[in-house]
């Protein structure tokens, strides 16, 4: 039984792939141009700007970030904004993966359609998402939300609907990443293990999830960075009620129109930290994808 | 399903019946109220500008990140992002801080439409060069080997074989760089003043609809931006259908 | 007899895959499914393991009607072409997959992936990760895993089809010894027909969704229902409007065969020991001759060189071409 050439001991690699070659020489002037012409223009753009807004709130050192914090109004809203992107990115996540296998792994009439409207939230105008569930759950007179306000759930003014606005701009966020990493699977796997005996459930949790464990993770770091962020449509949502439904980037809005710059800055920069800690997480995670 | 159709399909036909309902009047008092109408040129005019420099300076940028090596690069690359991840809100209040009223350089653009243009380039950023990077890393370099082999020239393996074959994810860049142009709001609002007829954009139009009650006029102006949006979004995907059949 | 198809079809869309397909595999032996790609062999594997569903027809698996079972229900072993391993878990991890599934007990699982692993020559790589495997390493871990949970029958799609020449001609040998060793019902999908020639008991020849032919591999080789088995078993030559394999042609230099085609030799060309002669008839037909290089040189043989050809005597399959 024992065959000598069985025996291989060293692991090759199966897709041994093309040795990375140096890039090509170009014209030295032609790189360095290009080079210069990509920093500065990122730099006047985004570099410089960005780090401003970091050198204004700590222009007095950390009194800016400490009268933020003592000003209740500000904590009551980073806390809201906070709760509101828990919550959105839950929900996301769940609808997110939900929908992401329904899109690779199943054939249904219409789906075409629905894997173009996916990206509807990314191009529509966050005051057209606002008023778009405003004139389906508005307690006044939207579609749905009398009655929903009979049931004692109000939406539009208050949390829910706040939750909505941000669930639905950053819907994408987790399809998008998981989509192209179930496709890039295959049900190979999946169909090996119901070979092997494992039913629907014993499948997804063996076989899929630990497959697309990454692009979660990815999907649901960019959908909290931008539900922290989210403004226009939260805006129309929550309507001007006050302190209540202020969230966080509504709060720099009202802080800076009020001439209390420091504060719109510290807090801005609070907002902006999050979400750069987001990239880099994200940027720190990525090479860690088993390689295929 | 039921969840997608709750929270996006239900709400967006909402506008779109909202602004029918009105019957036409109110869908043409809306559009061709003068202030609107200024609002819908300076927003579409702007965001094509934007586009036509993302798809240039996009193009250059996703080419120097992956075909140039220099110490900081994977720095730079964090920074494409940057746009995407911050807040617009924020984002409006970066510029202002390089831009506005105490500008360290003395450049005062706040409430023109020079503002508009940059807080709309800031926030276009980074889709254009996301697009055209994952293309241009898988793209072979054998192929360029082999028109230099045969004799091209730098500029002509780049004008013969090398944009020909970008060219589907530019455009693909530029319709989402145009759909999010067009919708631009959160940078927009302490950077351009929201000046009537010079620096008021649609968002802004609509909002200010909405604040005065009239909801059946930001719905028609709000029908305008979807069908813009859905147009670009059908040409994308009209472009990727290309792309896949010839490849 | 183990497994029982009956009057299987099965569409998909407007192209039949599987036209009225009824097959009886036996117990215990190895038994080939062979035919070019899109014959549809592959679709009955699928549809025998349930991971596809037939239109049309019934599936009994060792006496248990299987038609309507789910895939996991069927208690078979299923082998991909592209292995199918599960990226995430350890080598001993996969194996020990369907066991744990099945909730057996720690140490049974330990001591049967051991074994296992043993059989299919792993252990020493049971705690690496798939990726850092060989292709020919990762199908016997996939084989291993699809034997862990004793199935009553071992399904191989195509089993060999990714990996390189050499490698297969090695796995096709350590299959045959395998299943001589486990005895499991096994049923291979292939489109080579050297590897079905040289491994199975049976072979089972499907072309455009229909059967054309069930039997050993001798009485394919020798008695081809028709011309297209004959045709994909091995190369077909006509000589004097009779169909035969071209190392069934003798040729000689002078007109001593009675009956012979007198022609001209319009190539020679040598394939390792082999060599292979193309004869242009006087009649028009363009005979391909194959021999041993010896014998070429001893009647030497060469471009322009006229010969006479004709069948061996007595040798088998012979058909008649077909009239058109």
């Amino acid at each position: 039984m024992a065959s000598a050439v069985l025996e291989e001991t060293r692991p090759r690699d199966p897709h041994p792939r093309a040795t990375p070659r140096p890039p090509r020489e170009g014209h030295p002037a032609v790189t360095w141009g290009l080079r210069l012409l990509v920093v500065a223009y990122l730099f006047f753009l985004v570099v410089w700007p960005t780090s401003l807004v970091a050198k204004n709130t700590f222009a007095n050192g950390f009194d800016g970030i400490q009268g933020a914090l003592d000003d209740p109004d500000v904590v009551h809203a980073l806390t809201l904004s906070g709760q509101v992107a828990v919550a959105a990115v839950l929900i996301n996540l769940v609808f997110g993966v939900g929908m992401a296998l329904l899109l690779v792994r199943f054939d249904f009439p219409g789906k075409r359609v629905l894997n173009a409207l996916i990206d509807v939230p990314l191009s529509v105008s966050p005051v057209v998402v606002g008023l778009a569930l405003v004139l389906v759950y508005s307690g006044r007179y939207g579609w749905f939300g009398p009655w929903l306000e009979g049931q004692g759930l109000q939406v539009v003014f208050a949390k829910p609907g706040i939750i909505m606005a941000t669930a639905f701009v950053a819907l994408p966020l987790v399809i998008r990443e998981v989509v192209p990493v179930l496709e890039d699977m295959g049900d190979d796997q999946e169909q090996a293990a119901r070979s092997l005996g494992a039913n629907a459930w014993q499948t997804f949790w063996r076989i899929t999830v630990p497959g697309i464990k990454w692009a979660v993770v990815y999907g649901v770091v960019l959908c909290l960075a931008r539900s922290l962020g989210e403004f226009g449509a939260v805006k129309v949502v929550a309507g001007n009620v006050g302190g209540e439904s202020t969230t966080a980037p509504m709060l720099v809005q009202q802080k800076y129109q009020n001439f209390q710059q420091e504060t719109a800055y510290s807090v801005s920069f609070m907002l902006a930290f999050a979400a750069v800690l987001c990239l880099i997480v994200v940027a720190l995670l990525r090479p860690k994808e088993p390689k295929k | 399903m039921l969840w997608f159709s709750l929270l996006v399909l239900i709400p967006l036909a909402a506008v779109v019946v909202k602004s029918a309902e009105g019957g036409w009047g109110t869908f043409a008092d809306a559009v061709t109220n003068r202030q609107t109408f200024a609002a819908l040129r300076l927003t579409v005019l702007t965001s094509v500008g934007v586009t036509a420099l993302n798809m240039v300076m996009g193009t250059i940028i996703a080419w120097v990140l992956v075909r140039d090596r220099f110490p900081g690069k994977a720095i730079l690359d964090l920074v494409i992002d940057i746009p995407f991840a911050l807040p617009t809100i924020v984002a409006g209040l970066v510029l202002l801080a390089l831009y506005g009223p105490t500008s360290p350089i003395g450049v005062h653009a706040a409430n023109t439409r020079l503002a508009v243009f940059l807080a709309i380039a800031f926030v276009t950023l980074p889709f254009i060069v996301r697009t055209v990077q994952p293309v241009l890393e898988e793209m072979e370099r054998d192929v360029e080997e082999a028109a230099a082999s045969l004799g091209a020239s730098r500029f002509t393996t780049f004008r013969r074989i090398i944009l020909p074959t970008l060219a589907p994810a530019i455009f693909a860049g530029a319709a989402l760089s145009f759909a999010r142009g067009i919708s631009e709001y959160g940078s927009l609002v302490l950077l351009s003043g929201n000046l009537p007829y010079r620096t008021e954009v649609t968002s802004v139009r609509m909002l200010t609809y909405l604040e005065g009650g009239d909801t059946a006029s930001a719905a028609a102006v709000a029908t305008i931006l979807l069908v813009v949006a859905l147009l670009a979004i059908v040409t994308l995907d009209v472009i990727q259908r290309r792309v896949a059949r010839r490849g | 007899m183990s497994i029982e198809v009956r009057n299987v079809t099965k569409r998909f869309g407007d192209f039949v895959a599987l036209e009225d397909v009824t097959v009886s595999l036996p117990t215990g032996q190895l038994t080939a499914l062979l035919g070019p790609s899109g014959g549809g062999k592959s679709t009955l594997l699928r549809i025998i393991a349930g991971l596809d569903t037939a239109d049309e027809g019934t599936i009994d698996i060792e006496g248990t009607e299987a038609t309507n079972l789910p895939a996991r229900k069927r208690n078979v072993g299923f082998v991909f072409q592209h292995y199918a391993v599960f990226k995430h878990m350890t080598v001993a991890k996969n194996v020990a997959f369907g066991l744990e599934i099945r909730k057996r007990p720690k140490d049974e699982i330990e001591h049967r992936v051991d074994e296992l692993l043993r059989l299919v020559h792993l252990q020493q790589f049971a705690h690496r990760l798939p990726s850092q495997l060989s292709g020919g390493q990762r199908q016997r871990m996939a084989l291993a895993r699809a034997l862990a949970v004793e199935p009553k029958v071992l399904l191989l799609d195509e089993p060999f089809g990714a990996l390189d020449a050499k490698v297969r001609r090695e796995l096709r040998e350590w299959l045959r010894r395998l299943h001589d060793e486990v005895h499991v019902t096994t049923v291979f999908v292939t489109h080579d027909q050297e590897e079905a020639l040289e491994v199975s008991d049976e072979i089972v020849v499907i072309n455009e969704g229909r059967v054309e032919q069930i039997g050993s591999p001798d009485d394919l080789y020798d008695h081809p229902a028709n011309d297209f088995v004959m045709g994909f078993l091995g190369e077909v030559t006509t000589v004097n409007g009779q169909k035969v394999r071209p190392h069934d042609v003798d040729i000689s230099t002078t007109p001593i065969l009675a009956g012979a085609a007198q022609g001209t030799i319009s190539r020679v060309l040598r394939v390792g020991f082999q060599v292979r002669v193309n004869v242009l008839t006087d009649g028009g037909e363009d005979v391909t001759v194959e021999l041993t290089k010896s014998h070429a040189n001893a009647l030497g043989l060469g471009e322009g060189t006229t010969v006479w050809v004709t069948p061996t005597p007595g040798s088998i399959p012979r058909m008649v071409e077909k009239a058109g």
